[in-house]
């Protein structure tokens, strides 16, 4: 080996320093001027469907406030990683956004493993989390009231379950959740709701995820002679469970999450076996004119209506009630007073606002906002949690139709 | 419970146990023969499955072509990992072909993620409704897969014990030195048992895919069932995994009504650990240290 380093050492070696001064990421004397934002969104894994778009929908949410001059007299400055939907690469990113980047707020993360993996790192650091994950433990494990979260809680998806049963008429309702939190908080928050108009669930089940076959578990539920069963399922055991039902020939109905009764599963099954299962899930708020907005720049962008991904629909309002909090707060607020901003701009009582632009207008004139967001009105209770509207769908000759809005 | 809902857990339990016999087997051949524990044999069953799913997508409809590209494909992975991996490690210890077999796993699975990506895929398997007779459901699919797990089995059973090359397998499964000595050419013997084990493997991975849905984790998951029907019917016991698998699958739906759905697995593993505690070698392993 040699051991004297060559020219070609020297200039590499000056490459590599050259670069690392250059790269704005590594700006050491960062401006007081910005607000640094870190986005963590689901790029690649098993959210990667929805990561791009919501990676997008907060670029264009910071266009608009920075287009706009900024907010509490601070331009927002933006940091992306990636959390390959997996905890470990989440909470590397999250260290590296914060330690690093130093940014004053983590947007974006998607499962509830992420985000409960990502919420102790935020909350060390005193930095405000927003997320899009359902996982009821979210609302209880965020002490310091520093985590948003933009999407249902799964015990308030177990409710619009509720709601589509009973506006469909159903008498005898079963339950086979997925076992996990999620899985699990869906079904437990059908029962609560069931529960109370017509007494136990006839049949309920737990079922573990990777069996090549849940006929033992069906037949546990449909020996009950239910004429809805209700799932806190995903699409691969959904799946399973639709395909073993259709061929016992037994007649029942199905109630499923969005995320499961998706076109996916119709490709998987054909339109015979999937015919009458019904579909819930969140859906935005799509009267409002901060969704029309964001639909034209979404389309734009991404050449795809928003109504393919409400989480993209979140990331953008995270964005914006960020925004119009650090304009509440005034200019050189700390995290913490803009955190205690953020239900002033977002909950009623207020004139109803629906762009940044509209809401920093009527803040400059002392007046209270209510923004009225892209994914939902925006009202977040006292654990941070929103409560959007759900469609009820049915599945038709292969087509989701929708059917229903359901307001909690 | 009334006597059908029994009848058709034991049915459950025959048919996942009968699935499972498949991987059982590859696994146990390769720790009788080339001797070590082949972590890549869930894999083989992946990449096999998302073949079945390719030929379908080529050729719609046909559900033996699918099959057939399966196996075409267990066999020529298996053979591919022999010869650029395993082959060269012969000899060693245990550990080293075992960390490979680790190894390869995860390449197999990310080459397989990396070019089809993570979404789930499903084989088209004709819907039919299953045979009533008075409660007890029999479904055509399960009868399809426990024919031909039984098939497989019955060719495997001939070819290691009334075949010259099966008896060459048995030979240095017993004593490879003697074997050697005896003038048995060990890497012929290897070639057949490796192709034997990507056919195994594919069978497995596309009654598997066939059954629930083809994803990049479906056969890494069946490695521990796999492992614990090989441990159970002894190390290195063809007859011994199947027996294994078997009873493992219907302990596994039997405890259902008992214990619930979430602790199934548990009580397998359960009925596993009394079994080795009563007879340590397995139902039909042969005491290591005689040897």
């Amino acid at each position: 080996m040699r051991d004297t380093p060559t020219r070609r050492d020297f200039l590499a070696a000056g490459a590599g320093v050259a670069a690392l001064a250059a790269a704005p990421r590594f700006a050491f004397g960062q401006a007081a001027t910005t607000f640094r934002v870190g986005s963590l969104c689901p790029i690649s894994g098993g959210g990667s469907s929805y990561g791009s778009g919501m990676q997008k929908a907060i670029e264009i949410a910071l266009a608009e406030v920075n287009g706009d001059g900024g907010a509490g007299g601070r331009k927002l400055e933006l940091f992306s990683e990636d959390s390959q939907t997996k905890p470990e690469a989440a909470v590397l990113a999250a260290k590296k956004l914060i330690e690093v980047n130093k940014v004053q707020a983590i947007l974006g993360t998607w499962s509830s493993g992420v985000t409960l993996a990502v919420m102790p790192l935020t909350d060390a650091a005193n930095i405000i989390e927003m997320n899009t994950s359902g996982a009821p433990a979210i609302s209880t494990l965020d002490t310091k009231d520093l985590v948003w979260r933009f999407q249902a809680t799964n015990d308030q998806i177990g409710a619009a379950f509720g709601a589509a049963a009973e506006k469909r008429g159903f008498k005898r309702a079963a339950t086979m959740a997925f076992n996990n939190a999620s899985g699990i908080g869906n079904t437990e928050g059908f029962k609560k709701v069931w529960e109370k108009a017509h007494g136990k669930v006839v049949a309920s089940v737990v079922y573990e995820p990777n069996r090549p076959s849940y006929r033992t578990e069906l037949q546990q539920i449909l020996g009950a002679k239910p004429d809805v069963v209700v799932t806190g399922s995903y699409l691969p055991d959904s799946t399973i469970l639709l395909r073993e039902w259709y061929q016992t020939g037994q007649d029942v109905k199905w109630i499923m999450p969005g995320w499961a009764a998706n076109a996916d599963l119709v490709k998987a099954l054909g339109n015979e076996v999937v015919e009458g299962v019904i579909a819930v899930d969140a859906i935005s708020n799509e009267g409002a004119a901060s969704y029309k907005r964001l639909d034209a720049e979404y389309q734009k962008a991404m050449g795809k209506s928003i109504s393919t991904n409400v989480y993209a629909a979140m990331t953008y309002d995270m964005v914006i009630s960020l925004a119009l909090a650090m304009e509440a707060a005034g200019p050189g607020a700390t995290v913490a007073q803009v955190n205690g901003k953020i239900r002033d701009v977002s909950n009623p009582p207020g004139t109803k606002v629906f762009s940044f632009a509209e809401g920093k207008k009527l803040l400059a004139q002392k007046q209270k906002v209510n923004y009225e967001g892209a994914s939902s009105r925006l009202d977040f209770d006292k654990y941070g949690d929103v409560t959007p509207d759900f469609g009820m769908y049915v599945i038709e000759k292969g087509q989701i139709v929708r059917k229903d809005v359901i307001t909690l | 419970m009334t006597l059908a809902d029994f009848v058709n857990l034991l049915i459950n339990g025959t048919v996942e146990g009968l699935l499972m016999a498949l991987p059982a087997l590859a696994l146990t051949l390769v720790m009788a023969i080339a001797r070590f524990p082949n972590a890549a044999t869930g894999d083989y069953m992946t990449v096999s499955a998302y073949a079945a799913v390719g030929v379908q997508w080529l050729i719609p409809g046909s559900l033996l072509l699918a099959a057939v590209g399966a196996i075409a494909a267990g066999v020529a992975v298996s053979l591919l990992f022999y010869l650029w991996v395993f082959r060269a490690l012969r000899g060693r210890p245990l550990v080293a072909s075992l960390v490979a077999s680790i190894g390869v796993a995860f390449f197999a699975r990310s080459i397989l993620t990396f070019s089809v990506g993570q979404d789930q895929l499903a084989l088209q398997v004709p819907m039919m409704r299953a045979w009533n007779f008075s409660g007890i459901r029999v479904l055509p699919l399960d009868l399809v897969v426990a024919a031909v797990s039984i098939v497989a089995m019955a060719l495997l059973f001939t070819l290691l014990r009334l075949t010259p090359v099966g008896r060459q397998m048995r030979a240095v499964a017993d004593n490879p030195d003697l074997a050697r000595a005896s003038g048995i050419r060990a890497n012929r013997v290897l070639l057949v048992l490796w192709a034997v084990v990507g056919a195994l493997c594919a069978l497995g991975g596309f009654l598997f895919g066939a059954k629930s849905v083809v994803s990049p984790e479906l056969g890494w998951e069946q490695l521990i069932p796999a492992f614990a029907a090989m441990i159970l019917g002894g190390i290195g016991s063809p007859a011994g995994a199947v027996a294994g698998a078997v009873l493992l699958g219907i302990a596994q739906e039997l405890s259902v009504p008992l214990v619930g759905p979430s602790y199934k697995i548990a009580v397998a593993f359960a009925v596993l650990l009394l079994v080795l505690l009563v007879r340590p070698r397995g139902l039909f392993g042969v005491a290591i240290a005689a040897r």
